[in-house]
């Protein structure tokens, strides 16, 4: 047994080398995420004290000669290791962990964030103490070194806001506004995902996390909080003439839709499609024709009719949405 | 008690004449039915069992390879070996099986196997309603698998979260047929554990007190006292389910004041009591060889009560450790939390137990004793995962990711498969006579135990790593190709090491005959021989000891050649012992059904209501519901409660017993009893889903056109026509007991009347304030929970005038009044059924 | 109960254990544990604001956990003096009623001991949280 069971933690010596940092709860960038990794130590290292004392002592127990140990010695045996000594341990790793479970304290003038979670995309709103509301879709950008409030809610079915490496995950049920209080630690750029199975697209509903400076944080979201320019160019005409606009606002161009993601800032973001692909010309252009080749399940329809060319118009159009 | 026209010889057991009579009767007897349709009539546990378990086992191969393809498709990063939907359904489908297919019915199936022979009885107390459940179990399994073969399977997850399930545009075919087809399987389960529990408690053999019983069976009554309290929640959500996607009844829409976690709690209730459900058995298992294999007494008998017992009680304060993430108050959570971590401390009692018992004893290696530590180790790691994640915050990174598919499959594997595996080399040779061999099994099992860990150690780190559950695909960039690659070996692994057990049983029969109890067990089951007789024990011992065949003298020989009870089957019927619950005095001699095709006939009827509804054939599957009536009044009328031909019977040693009790000391009365319980569960699950909704919402009752509720008058008319009802059957029992059998008919009269005016009453609160349950889902929980008491009250009206009827024809006399006395332990439960109803529909607004 | 003259015999020896005494000790695990959980929930889906006070819920807890650990330590001494009834020692594994008297003593008595526990762990979050958040 002991030979088996530490292999594939041999083996994944290597691998875990190359392993991403942005989204491991193994990669903390948030206060949260931190904890539960100091907490995980804890608990792996005493399994793994455990565990082998029990194999050792399972060893001992196979190889004793008959009778070495009497039905009163044994009953002791039961007695201490298996009920008061597990008792005590376990007593103590909830005094130790309860306390863990407290949220940071959150106060009325921190930012809050409300977060939707829809098949099979984020709908974001920033509700910055004093200012206005500002809209944006699968990116969820954070100050760091602030608290910040999420607001959780499900539209049509039960999802799940799970960013590994700022808190644990909290679920978004329709009906339901749940809260997350979250602090980043890190500047950088993460990622998120659904964590509970939500549908065909569930595998692919992700989204990126940028942690700024709060300096940096604030300029862009006064840039975020900006209509998009007006422009003539074909793609915009396209846009509208396909009924695009119909689902999805392009705040100073386009009417208010409330159905698709918000546009307004979509060249700005890393990814498309919700985390899925990044954002190049060639992937806006082949998403919008066919969204459900990339995405099983996904809501947009798919535009047949639609050639090669007019979705590359299209797709310049959109990345020039900064 | 005694006859007096001719004194009882007792027949001479010394002469082996008398002796060769006996057998020739007993073979007669319980000659199995022939015929290529007929034999599958039978109701003997020996076969029925078998059949359960194969059936079990062939479920069990099919959700494995659902996995390997599943694994397959996760083996590198961006596969598209199979489509999001058909991956949807596989995962669906192989937790689903895995769950409601194999773990909870294979434990029914051996236990049916082995409960008599562990007991010492020839047969469990309905054999009838074994081959009722295997039947429903094999026509259920195959409708829910079989919908894969027409990408019809449901693929919502095991859990089958609403609203993706409840919403008819999200959901199609797949998610009726898993709560309808699961739905008929839980109630065959329930079934099973009532008849297990009867077993356990009534079936005893002479002088097996509860301090004697083979511990397995302790677990198993405790088991299934768990099925009997689990179940029953989720039954009560899959109506509230049903009744949402085929009436739009909005109990999980949240539109409509419902509210989707409502369906959590329901699930979870039953969901994690599930896993110890699952579990237990398995150690029972253990409990059972370690003995054998450490030759000596199992060190800490009532330690093993107060494990198995205890983790019975905790099992019921854990659900919320599933839905740690839902935005519950933190308080709440460390409830769970708490009650979490205290669930180890009895399962780390058994551990100990075993090893202390290894260590006093004479530790022989064998092939089952290598599958039952190589079990301990795995389940060990699962365990302490399980701790783990028991710490809520640690739960809220680790939950619904890979983390939790290794946790589970270390628990269950280690917890139900490899202890299974155990058992099938341990007790193989006890069901075919054969061993099976050691070196295949020794290959398979490090095959297996290095398979199944490189399958799921390396999903540890795949989870913490950021991979989320229930992903048909996951991107290159999170670095977790070569953990997933790993993993697909391993379970391919996995997978060969099980194909080598396949193997191994399919050479069994070119095996020679082992000899009897090759294993020097000390236990009653070991007792079958080799070539074994249909009639399961030979005579049914006396017991002194928990270990009767190393500790009792001669017993074998004794029990081989009828020297204690029951030798003989002079009536040529089938015949078994029933004992007291605490000390095991013999009670009676009941006589069990014999081969039938009524269980199949209702069977088949009752798999129509299910079946046909999910087709949403509504007029055929009232027809079928009619036709299940119909075929359960007809097995009852036929096959219950018979009138014997003479008051008692002598079965050795100068015991004189009767061969009918009726009320609380018979088996029939306390399975009605049990059933009743597990009903009452359900009901309370409705009752708390009113009460849960009164919770959330701050204006519960609301007011508005069709949101009026029924109003305080009719709820109490139906109350006091309820209770009416009730006591005119209590008095009908009380003076047909006395002899005045006309009252008694008179007055079940009277019961008829009250409680068919009281099912209209009922029904008349909603409908006279026109309350319309698809607006909200106040109106939609009160017509629930009217309807339940309107069905109870019409299976009570039925129960009545059967009882009537049979009075009338003569099955029911003063002296032999079970059915009175049956019906009455239903009509206490209906009694309560409708106080809380219309207290909560009637009454409750005015103080809320 | 005690006024029993015969000193011998101890009131608690004449009560009887049974299956339903064995899982006393349980039971009252259950019923300490649903009144918190249920207390809590209760008031907070009942509340507008998630930082809503659990107030006098703490002082109810103390009193419920006194009493559950109180019913519970009073069920095990009785199974304590049960199990000392004479006859041979342990295991408890003849076929008499004492020994099976005793058995279900001891079992009780171990229930009692775990139950005590799981009382115990219950009653722990109420030092940690006192809101609804």
């Amino acid at each position: 047994m002991r030979k088996v069971k530490f292999l594939p933690v041999a083996m994944c010596l290597p691998i875990l080398a190359a392993c991403n940092r942005h989204q491991s709860t193994l990669a903390p960038f948030g206060e949260e995420a931190d904890k539960v990794r100091s907490i995980a130590i804890v608990l792996v290292v005493g399994s793994v004290i455990l565990a082998a004392g029990l194999a050792l002592l399972m060893r001992h127990a196979m190889r004793a000669p008959e009778g070495r140990l009497t039905h009163k010695g044994g009953m002791k045996l039961v007695l201490w290791l298996g009920g008061i000594g597990p008792s005590i341990l376990l007593l103590g790793l909830l005094l130790y962990a309860l306390p863990a479970m407290r949220p940071i304290p959150v106060a009325d003038t921190d930012l809050r964030i409300g977060v939707e979670g829809e098949q099979f995309w984020w709908r974001v709103r920033y509700a910055p103490p004093g200012g206005p509301l500002v809209e944006s879709a699968n990116e969820l950008r954070l100050p760091v070194g602030r608290t910040v409030e999420l607001s959780l809610r499900g539209t049509d079915v039960i999802h799940s806001f799970w960013v590994p490496g700022l808190a644990g995950k909290m679920d978004m049920i329709p009906g339901r506004t749940n809260r997350l209080i979250v602090r980043a630690t890190k500047a950088g750029t993460y990622r998120g995902v659904c964590a509970e199975f939500c549908g065909l697209g569930h595998a692919l509903m992700a989204f990126d996390v940028v942690a700024m400076e709060p300096a940096a944080f604030e300029r862009w979201l006064a840039a975020q909080a900006r209509p998009a320019t007006p422009t003539a160019s074909p793609g915009a005409r396209l846009f509208a003439s396909y009924g695009c606009s119909g689902c999805h606002s392009v705040r100073g161009i386009g009417p208010v839709a409330k159905i698709g993601p918000d546009l307004t800032h979509f060249g700005s973001r890393a990814t498309l499609a919700a985390g899925v692909l990044p954002m190049t010309h060639a992937n806006i252009a082949g998403f919008v024709r066919d969204p459900g080749k990339t995405k099983p399940g996904v809501r947009m329809p798919a535009f047949p009719q639609m050639s090669a060319a007019e979705a590359d118009q299209i797709a310049s159009y959109l990345q020039g949405l900064k | 008690m005694t006859t007096e026209s001719t004194p009882y010889v007792a027949p001479d057991q010394n002469d082996p004449a008398v002796r060769k009579g006996q057998e020739d009767r007993l073979r007669e007897v319980w000659k199995p039915p022939s015929g290529w349709f007929f034999r599958w009539t039978d109701v003997n546990n020996n076969r029925i069992g078998v059949w359960y378990t194969l059936t079990a086992f062939g479920f069990m191969l099919f959700a494995g390879v659902l996995a390997l393809i599943m694994r397959t498709q996760l083996a590198v990063p961006n596969n598209d070996l199979v489509t999001a939907n058909t991956f949807n359904q596989l995962f669906t489908l192989h937790g689903s099986m895995m769950m409601f297919l194999f773990a909870v019915p294979m434990f029914e199936a051996v236990s049916i196997i082995l409960l008599p022979q562990l007991l010492g009885a020839r047969d469990l107390p309905f054999p009838r309603l074994s081959g009722f459940g295997y039947w429903s179990f094999l026509i259920g399994g195959v409708f829910v698998s079989g919908s894969i073969f027409f990408d019809a399977a449901p693929d919502g997850g095991w859990f089958m979260y609403p609203p993706l399930t409840t919403r008819t545009d999200l959901s199609g075919l797949g998610a009726d047929i898993w709560m309808l087809g699961l739905s008929f399987i839980e109630v065959s389960s329930v079934a099973a554990a009532v008849e297990l529990i009867v077993g356990v408690l009534k079936c005893r053999p002479p002088g097996m007190r509860l301090n004697l019983m083979p511990l397995y069976a302790w677990y198993i009554l405790v088991v299934a006292v768990m099925i009997l309290f689990a179940f029953p929640p989720l039954i009560a959500g899959d109506v509230l389910f049903e009744m949402e996607r085929l009436l739009n009844w909005p109990f999980f829409n949240a539109e409509k004041g419902g509210d989707p976690l409502l369906w959590q709690h329901l699930f979870w209730i039953f969901g994690h009591p599930e896993v110890y459900i699952v579990f237990l058995p398995s150690i029972a298992l253990f409990a059972m060889l370690i003995p054998t294999f450490a030759q000596r007494h199992l060190l800490g008998y009532p330690w093993i009560v107060l494990a198995a017992v205890g983790t019975a009680f905790l099992s019921f304060g854990l659900w919320v450790h599933h839905m740690f993430t839902t935005g519950l108050p933190k308080i709440s959570l460390a409830f769970f939390a708490a009650a979490s971590e205290a669930v180890a401390i009895p399962t780390g009692v058994q551990i100990f137990v075993f090893i202390a018992t290894l260590w006093a004893g004479n530790v022989k290696k064998s092939t089952p004793l290598l599958y039952a530590s190589g079990s301990l180790a795995v389940f060990v790691i699962g365990g302490l995962t399980g701790v783990m994640v028991a710490v809520a915050p640690f739960d809220w990174q680790a939950h619904d990711t890979y983390f939790i598919v290794a946790h589970l499959h270390y628990v269950l594997i280690g917890g139900t498969l490899l202890p299974l595996f155990a058992g099938l080399y341990y007790y193989w040779p006890l069901v075919t006579g054969k061993k099976l061999s050691d070196r295949l099994g020794r290959i398979a099992f490090w095959i297996m135990f290095v398979g199944m860990n490189l399958t799921f150690f390396p999903m540890h780190l795949s989870g913490l790593l950021g991979m989320p559950r229930r992903v048909f695909t996951y991107p290159e960039e999170l670095g977790i190709g070569g953990l997933n690659l790993a993993s697909t070996a391993g379970s391919y692994l996995f997978a060969l090491g099980v194909l080598i057990v396949c193997i191994d049983l399919a050479l069994s029969p070119r095996r020679p005959k082992a000899p009897r109890n090759p294993w020097n067990a000390g236990t009653l089951e070991w007792l079958a021989l080799p070539d074994d007789e249909d009639w399961g024990i030979r005579s049914v011992p006396l017991i002194e000891s928990r270990y009767p065949i190393w500790d009792q003298k001669n017993f074998v020989q004794k029990v081989d050649e009828g020297r204690f009870f029951l030798p003989d089957a002079e009536e040529m019927r089938r015949e078994s012992i029933i004992t007291t619950v605490l000390d095991a005095r013999p009670l009676q001699v009941i006589r069990l059904g014999t081969p039938s095709v009524k269980p199949m006939m209702t069977a088949v009827a009752l798999a129509g209501v299910f079946i046909l509804t999910t087709y949403h054939l509504y007029l055929l599957s009232a027809l079928s519901g009619i036709a299940t009536l119909a075929c359960v009044l007809w097995w009852l009328w036929t096959g219950t409660a018979e009138i014997p031909e003479k008051p008692t019977k002598h079965i050795g040693h100068g015991i004189e017993v009767p061969l009918y009790t009726s009320g609380p000391s018979a088996p029939g009365w306390w399975a009605m009893f049990i059933t009743m319980m597990a009903d009452a569960t359900a009901f309370s699950g409705l009752v708390f889903g009113y009460f849960f909704f009164w919770t959330i919402h701050t204006n519960f009752p609301p007011t508005g056109a069709g949101l009026d509720g029924p109003g305080v008058f009719w709820p109490m008319v139906a109350l006091a026509l309820t209770l009416t009802g009730w006591a005119a059957t209590v008095g009908a029992r009380e003076v047909h007991r006395r002899g005045n059998v006309a009252a008694g008919r008179a007055l079940l009269v009277v019961g008829i009347v009250t409680t068919l005016s009281s099912l209209f009453a009922g029904l008349a609160g909603p409908w006279v304030s026109g309350m319309d349950p698809e607006l909200h889902v106040y109106p939609a929980i009160v017509w629930t929970l009217a309807i339940w008491t309107a069905v109870h009250a019409a299976i009570g009206v039925i129960m009545q005038t059967y009882t009537l009827a049979r009075s009338l024809a003569g099955k029911m006399t003063p002296v032999y009044d079970a059915d009175l006395r049956n019906i009455t332990v239903y009509h206490h439960f209906l009694a309560l059924t409708g106080i809380v109803t219309f207290c909560t529909i009637g009454l409750f607004p005015g103080v809320a | 109960m005690t006024t029993s003259k015969d000193n011998r015999k101890h009131w608690a020896r004449d009560l009887k254990v049974t299956l339903w005494t064995l899982i006393l000790p349980p039971t009252i695990w259950a019923v300490h544990f649903m009144f918190c959980y249920l207390w809590v929930a209760v008031t907070c889906a009942k509340s507008p604001t998630p930082g809503t006070a659990l107030n006098g819920f703490p002082l109810a807890t103390l009193i419920a956990t006194i009493v559950a650990l109180l019913g519970i330590v009073a069920a095990g001494y009785i199974a304590r003096v049960q199990s000392q009834t004479p006859g041979d020692p342990a295991p408890h594994d003849e076929g008499t009623a004492i020994d099976r008297l005793r058995f279900l003593a001891l079992s009780t008595r171990l229930l009692a001991g775990l139950s005590f526990v799981a009382v115990i762990f219950t009653a722990l979050p109420v030092i940690v949280f006192g809101d609804c958040r």
